[in-house]
């Protein structure tokens, strides 16, 4: 037809594939195979247990669980894995991506569509790969006169700042924290106060207009809600007399402090959808008043790092108000410890007779072992890390109510329209401040009354 | 606009013209409507609710308005240029008519003259909410139009019915009238580069047309 | 509440140049032509903090010239460009077209004929709403607001493909009558059809008009007064929801309107609230008068009366013929040679007069106002521009 868009054919796509690998295979065997050699012929093997590491005895001691575990172990006790993957970023921004997804599939619904359908076949579930590579493929632009040095490294500076929010909550039990501070609340106090300051630089540096009004408003508005944001966690905090977040778990192992503070968790969760941009408070980018606000000007994988930015300040946002309110990872275990022995070498079951006739074994998913006195040693304080099913089951726990608190933020997108920057600026200062106030006033009265806190009655 | 663009612009009209092939498609010259309405019909034949609303206009003006027609729930009333303001303010005074619905203008070559019909109703008075008053005055039309700066001009009605204000914009644009006392006599819709003459007279012609 | 920051225009200037007063409180805005929350038109908002001190509409971008346009085409070759400034409300734009050609060109039109011509009218009228609405819903940010209207609409497009054959663009008015009968059984699935709309379109009471922070943002915004309506002369529901009962099909009934129960839908309030609730109000009018017109159409005969093949106007005549859309009051001025073409077609429609409204309504109120003020005034751009 047109010679914009050719026709697609099956022969050339197949080619174009046929080719990729072609090349793939020649670039390994010409320069990848002979650098190997080269590099085996100069270097030492290493010698392991008086045996030469070859190949097949490296692949043997990979697939045999009894020697994975303890390399397995000790990765995911690193520090690395912790900041990288499980507690730290790569968790956070997976729940972020489901996030995404949810948030798309569940607007569709609520609006009567379909939502993301087609790519990944299955309901549409590839359909963020699809936009990130999209993303990534993109032309950045940078406005001709922008400061472009802040311009660039401020969706950068908010990807990380997010990423040390994410890194201050604990998940599970056994101190699977990235950082474990004494101050955690503090911390995550100094961490929100990067927020309005990253925003306002890039909506400047832009030098164009609306930006400018987009930071001006995003600052107004984090600035006024960061201070009934703090005052609303206080209460718990003078109940539980500490301000480390795992401790403040701990606290909540009878009851979540949501039932005796549920003003605290209401003032929480408005300033929450106002620190995180989210309609009815998603004034710094109304687009049909000033275009997207502070993200107007970025383009292509800036964009794309605010946004995965802003999602995972979502998840950190939730996950803080599961810790504070919710009681974090407590809650029923899903199943007693399970013997070493399944994962190693097999349980046998043996028979009347002695004789060992059924054999279980769950080779693989290494976690899944378990130290008989994990819980002991958890109680008394001496385990570092937990593993086995009581990581299991407080990951599990933690994740479900975290995704149901971002199932609430999501929610009012679908029902509410934007408010006004007045109305919002009214709603911080005079009602949110005085409710949290109110709380905190509840809170002290528990603690002189002796209910709760240290010694009380519950 | 300069003054050689629209000169430009009309040479290449009037070539256009003297060419045989437009030349049959150019209009005949409309007669004023104003001609129209008394001779073939009889007095009594006119509604009585129009022709009283007429009458007081006319009985105020003797002269200077002449009444274009008088139909049912429409009525035309034609001024002199230098009196359009006056009646404008007697039927914004006098008759319940507030408002203006439209304002037309209309390019009469051949009588070298623009006319200019402002459609009026009424939104207040009940029994008048039916009736369309059309005050039409007309402005000299200058060959070589200069928006503006020629003799192509009249009085705003802006004062008097503050609605017709974005018509008389338009119809500057549109037309070349310069209304006088308009205090923001700007294009509305045409682009800010325009150098062409205005688009709606009869001698602008569009293209492959 | 806001200084009005005085300009004085003390220096002379050349005619065509204008010197902007640099100020360092006032800020310049240009909302659009590609901005999310302005059509295809420009507004030059200048604001002072968070304030408007000055707009400036610039219509113009969808300028097509469909009034020269008018004037080389004969009268039934005009019918389908004429309905282009508004396709979603197609059959409203074309009605004062068509009457007035009928005045002019001397036909009459059959009665079933008008029966139809009503209930394409006002389901055209829907349409336009329903598309209006889902606009208004997502400029406040409601995005659900935008999904649900643009899929009922679909509702009243399907009922209009199958009486004119075209979703959108119907060219259905001639005149003489409609371009063809309405298709057998068409009664029994119009009124299935509209009552299921109107169950739908209740329900946006819960989710939109309802809704507490949409009243704390659109109610006392944009205020206009009766006595600034008339002398702004706006029309069609800005004018209603300031309190002044002015309906063309009312007051001025043209085909059958005047054998139809047609109530009109007044508020007091003149806010943005109000007048984002007229057009809604105004859907279960349509209903209403649609359900009457197929109660009172005649069941047969014929929809149209043949037309001589170029049909000339009689003699020198003019008309200005008006109809109720869903801008309000769409009045065209006909003026006839006694050619097969016209010597001049003015269109004069809500929306244009609508917009005059715009720069008195959004001074002195706060930025975040400006899209609910300005889509609540009922105007489409391409409608004004023409």
């Amino acid at each position: 037809m047109s010679v914009i868009a050719p026709k697609f054919r099956l022969a050339y796509f197949l080619k174009a594939i046929i080719d990729n690998v072609f090349w793939i295979i020649i670039l390994v065997a010409l320069i990848g195979i002979p650098a190997i050699q080269i590099g085996l012929f100069y270097g030492d093997l290493p010698v392991i247990e008086g045996e030469l590491l070859t190949a097949f005895l490296a692949f043997t001691w990979l697939f045999n669980p009894a020697m994975a575990l303890p390399l397995v172990k000790s990765l995911i006790y690193s520090d690395l894995f912790r900041i990288a993957a499980f507690p730290g970023f790569g968790f956070a921004a997976l729940i972020a991506a489901g996030t995404i997804f949810v948030e798309r599939k569940m607007l569709a619904k609520l609006q009567l569509r379909v939502g993301p359908f087609y790519c990944g076949k299955i309901e549409g579930i590839l359909q963020l790969a699809g936009d990130g590579l999209k993303l990534i493929s993109k032309e950045i632009i940078i406005p001709a006169k922008a400061d472009k040095p802040i311009f660039w490294v401020a969706p950068v500076l908010f990807v990380a700042t997010a990423a040390a929010f994410v890194s201050l909550i604990p998940v599970a039990p056994g101190g699977w924290v990235v950082a474990d501070l004494d101050v955690g609340l503090l911390a995550v106090f100094a961490v929100i106060g990067f927020f309005p300051i990253i925003t306002v630089l890039s909506a400047w540096s832009a030098n164009s207009k609306y930006p400018f009004i987009g930071g001006i408003r995003a600052l107004h508005q984090m600035v006024s809600f960061e201070i009934p944001l703090i005052l609303s966690l206080l209460g718990v905090v003078i109940l539980t007399g500490t301000l480390n977040l795992s401790e403040i778990v701990e606290s909540q192992s009878n009851f979540p402090w949501i039932i005796f503070m549920p003003i605290g968790a209401i003032v929480f969760f408005t300033a929450m959808l106002a620190e995180l941009e989210r309609i009815p408070f998603d004034l710094p980018e109304a687009e049909s008043e000033i275009v997207a606000g502070w993200l107007t000007e970025f383009s292509g994988m800036m964009y794309g790092l605010v946004q995965l930015g802003s999602y995972v300040k979502l998840y950190a946002f939730a996950a803080l108000f599961v810790v504070i309110f919710l009681g974090g990872w407590t809650g029923p275990v899903f199943w007693p410890p399970l013997d070493e022995q399944v994962i190693t070498t097999g349980l046998e079951i043996p028979s009347y007779t002695g004789d060992p006739f059924l054999t279980i074994s769950t080779p693989g998913l290494p976690l899944f072992d378990a130290d008989p006195n994990e819980w002991i040693l958890q109680k008394q304080g001496e385990l570092q890390y937990t593993t086995g099913q009581l990581l299991i089951s407080g990951v599990i726990w933690f994740v479900l109510k975290t995704v149901a608190v971002i199932f609430f933020i999501l929610l009012p997108r679908g029902v509410f329209p934007r408010i006004r920057i007045d109305m919002l600026l009214h709603i911080g200062w005079y009602k949110l401040i005085g409710l949290s106030f109110v709380n905190i006033f509840i809170a002290l009265g528990l603690l002189y009354t002796g209910i709760l806190g240290p010694g009380g009655i519950l | 606009m300069s003054s050689t663009d629209s000169q430009t612009n009309t040479s290449k009209e009037d070539n256009k013209e003297s060419s045989p092939k437009p030349a049959a498609e150019k209009p005949a010259p409309p007669k004023p409507a104003a001609e129209k309405p008394a001779p073939p019909k009889p007095e009594e034949a006119l509604p009585a609710f129009e022709k009283e609303l007429t009458d007081r206009i006319v009985n105020q003006f003797a002269d200077d308005v002449e009444v274009g027609y008088v139909k049912e729930n429409r009525t035309r009333i034609n001024v002199k240029k230098e009196k359009i303001l006056d009646v404008a303010k007697f039927i914004k005074d006098q008759t319940p008519f507030d408002h203006a619905e439209s304002v037309s203008g209309v390019d009469f070559p051949e009588d070298k003259e623009i006319e200019v019909v402002y459609h009026l109703g009424s939104y207040t008075d009940n029994r008048y909410s039916k009736q369309i008053l059309a005050l039409s005055t007309r402005a000299p039309r200058e060959e070589i139009p200069n928006p503006g700066n020629d003799s192509t001009k009249l009085p705003s009605l802006r004062d008097v019915f503050y609605s017709v204000e974005f018509h008389e914009r338009e119809c500057f644009e549109m037309f070349g009238v310069y209304f006088d006392g308009h205090p923001d006599n700007r294009r509305l819709l045409l682009p800010e580069d325009w150098a062409d003459i205005p688009p709606l007279r009869k001698d602008f012609r569009n293209k492959g047309r | 509440m806001t200084e009005q920051i005085p300009t004085d225009h003390t220096e002379q200037l050349p005619p065509g140049l204008q010197l902007e007063k640099v100020d360092d409180r006032i800020m310049t805005l240009n909302v659009g032509p590609q901005h999310p929350g302005s059509g295809h038109m420009r507004i030059i908002v200048k604001i002072d903090g968070d304030y408007i001190v000055d707009a400036d509409p610039d219509p113009g971008y969808v300028h097509r010239g469909e009034e020269k346009m008018a004037e080389v085409r004969n009268y039934l070759l005009n019918i389908p460009h004429l309905e282009r400034p508004v396709i979603h409300d197609s059959c409203n734009i074309l009605y004062p077209y068509v009457l007035g050609v009928e005045d002019i060109v001397g036909i009459e039109v059959p009665e079933r004929a008008k029966y139809v011509r009503v209930i394409a009218a006002e389901l055209n009228r829907c349409v336009y709403i329903q598309y209006w609405l889902a606009i208004y819903g997502i400029f406040l940010g409601h995005s659900t607001m935008f999904m649900w209207p643009a899929g009922d609409r679909e509702l009243m497009i399907d009922l209009l493909e199958k009486m004119t054959g075209a979703r959108v663009t119907h060219s259905y008015f001639i005149p003489g009558g409609v371009r063809n009968d309405i298709p057998a059984n068409f009664e029994d699935v119009c009124l299935r059809q509209v009552n299921y709309f109107e169950k739908r379109i209740k329900e946006y009471a819960d989710i939109f008009y309802d809704n507490p922070i949409l009243k704390a943002r659109t109610e006392d915004t944009g205020v206009l007064s009766s006595q600034d309506a008339i002398r702004l002369g706006t029309t069609g529901s800005v004018l209603r929801a300031s309190g002044i009962d002015y309906d063309v099909r009312v007051k001025e009934p043209y085909d059958v309107y005047e054998e139809l129960d047609v109530h009109t839908n007044v508020l007091k309030d003149g806010d943005s609230y109000a007048r984002s609730k007229i057009p809604w109000l105004d859907m279960f009018e349509s209903c209403n008068i649609i359900r009457q017109a197929l109660e009172k159409m005649p069941k047969s005969g014929s929809v149209r009366t043949k037309l001589r093949p170029n049909p000339k106007g009689v003699g020198n005549n003019e008309v200005y013929k008006r109809v109720e859309s869903g801008r309000g009051a769409a009045g065209m001025h006909i003026i006839s040679n006694g050619k097969p073409e016209p010597y001049r077609v003015k269109i004069s429609p809500g929306s244009f007069r609508n917009l005059i409204a715009l720069p008195y309504l959004l001074k002195g109120e706060k930025l975040g106002n400006m899209p609910a003020v300005y889509w609540s005034l009922n105007y489409w751009p391409v409608e004004a521009d023409r």
